[in-house]
């Protein structure tokens, strides 16, 4: 759901861009106050993999496609909605100046939605349903962050005048509520791959699981 | 680095790369929830880039556009510099703290 460049107007978009570089400066803090030597690697490897996945669009019905977004998988495993901030700023802001994948002027409303938005929806997702099921927690957290994540890019546009309010929410939020679904299944395998190789970096069983965690 | 995290991050960097290798010959060219949804309740969804990117659309320009190799290449790029921007940017935050701390 990367939006380009002319979709909403300038002025619009600077408010957008204003948010997300107040976010960025949050991410960049928890950065420095909780990456330590293990949560590194995982910070890296996330960023890169969640890059090359959002380039494998997998078709859903009604002649549309979709791909992983990733911030519920970053927020889960590196235990911070920033965490996710920090790695889709990385991700969105090469995908927008090198691969013209979302307009560079679209960089801040992007970054809101699925860096802010997916981070902190996933997160917390994940943290209300752990204690109930683990992986139908970490489930629930990648399909509400992209699909909420939709609703706001929906409410957006609206704004923007470039969608119509209730179009525009019937078709965002009917694809994205498909292609959740295919973010909850990736990033279930994900997390549990992770904790069969990394028990001590991550794991579902542990009531305090968090990498960084104080 | 220890071993452990050299084996993590080496295994990570592989499924990475499988997946920027794939991704060209295995990734729908249909338009994704965005674009599908623009072009239903848009009358003109075609938008104009603010400024010519150097790899558009995951192609590289000289190899042509439909050149799966193109994106092989341009992909397996992108994943190395992420991966080497996001591991940069943790050594630089964690050291910046340790000075701060000291």
């Amino acid at each position: 759901m990367h939006i380009p460049d002319g979709l909403i107007p300038f002025p619009q978009y600077l408010i957008y861009y204003a948010i997300s570089i107040i976010a960025i400066f949050f991410a960049l803090r928890w950065a420095r106050n909780n990456l330590d030597e293990r949560a590194i690697p995982l910070l890296a490897v996330l960023s890169a993999g969640i890059f090359a996945i959002q380039a494998m669009n997998i078709p859903i019905p009604f002649g549309t496609s979709g791909h992983m977004m990733g911030a519920a998988l970053v927020a889960i495993i590196l235990g911070s909605p920033w965490a996710a901030v920090l790695v889709l700023s990385i991700v969105l802001i090469l995908q927008g100046l090198i691969y013209g994948d979302g307009g560079v002027t679209a960089l801040g409303v992007n970054i809101f939605n699925m860096g802010v938005v997916g981070g902190f929806v996933g997160f917390y997702t994940y943290t209300s349903l752990k204690n109930v099921n683990g992986k139908f927690a970490v489930f629930a957290a990648a399909w509400a962050s992209i699909f909420i994540a939709a609703i706001a890019a929906a409410l957006e546009l609206a704004i923007a005048g470039a969608f119509p309010l209730d179009l525009g929410l019937f078709y965002m939020g009917g694809f994205h509520a498909i292609i959740g679904l295919i973010e909850g299944a990736i990033t279930v395998v994900v997390v549990l791959a992770i904790q069969n190789v990394r028990p001590d970096l991550f794991s579902l069983e542990k009531k305090s699981n968090e990498v960084t965690s104080k | 680095m220890s071993p452990k995290n050299k084996k993590f991050v080496l295994g990570g960097i592989v499924v990475a790369l499988v997946i920027a290798i794939l991704a060209p010959f295995l990734a729908s060219s249909n338009p994704d929830g965005l674009d599908s949804t623009m072009e239903k309740v848009m009358s003109n969804p075609e938008t104009e880039p603010a400024f010519e990117s150097p790899l558009p659309d995951y192609t590289i320009p000289v190899l042509g556009e439909d050149n799966p190799l193109g994106g092989v290449i341009s992909l397996v790029i992108g994943t190395l510099l992420v991966l080497g921007i996001a591991y940069g940017l943790g050594i630089i935050l964690k050291n910046k703290n340790k000075e701060e701390n000291t």
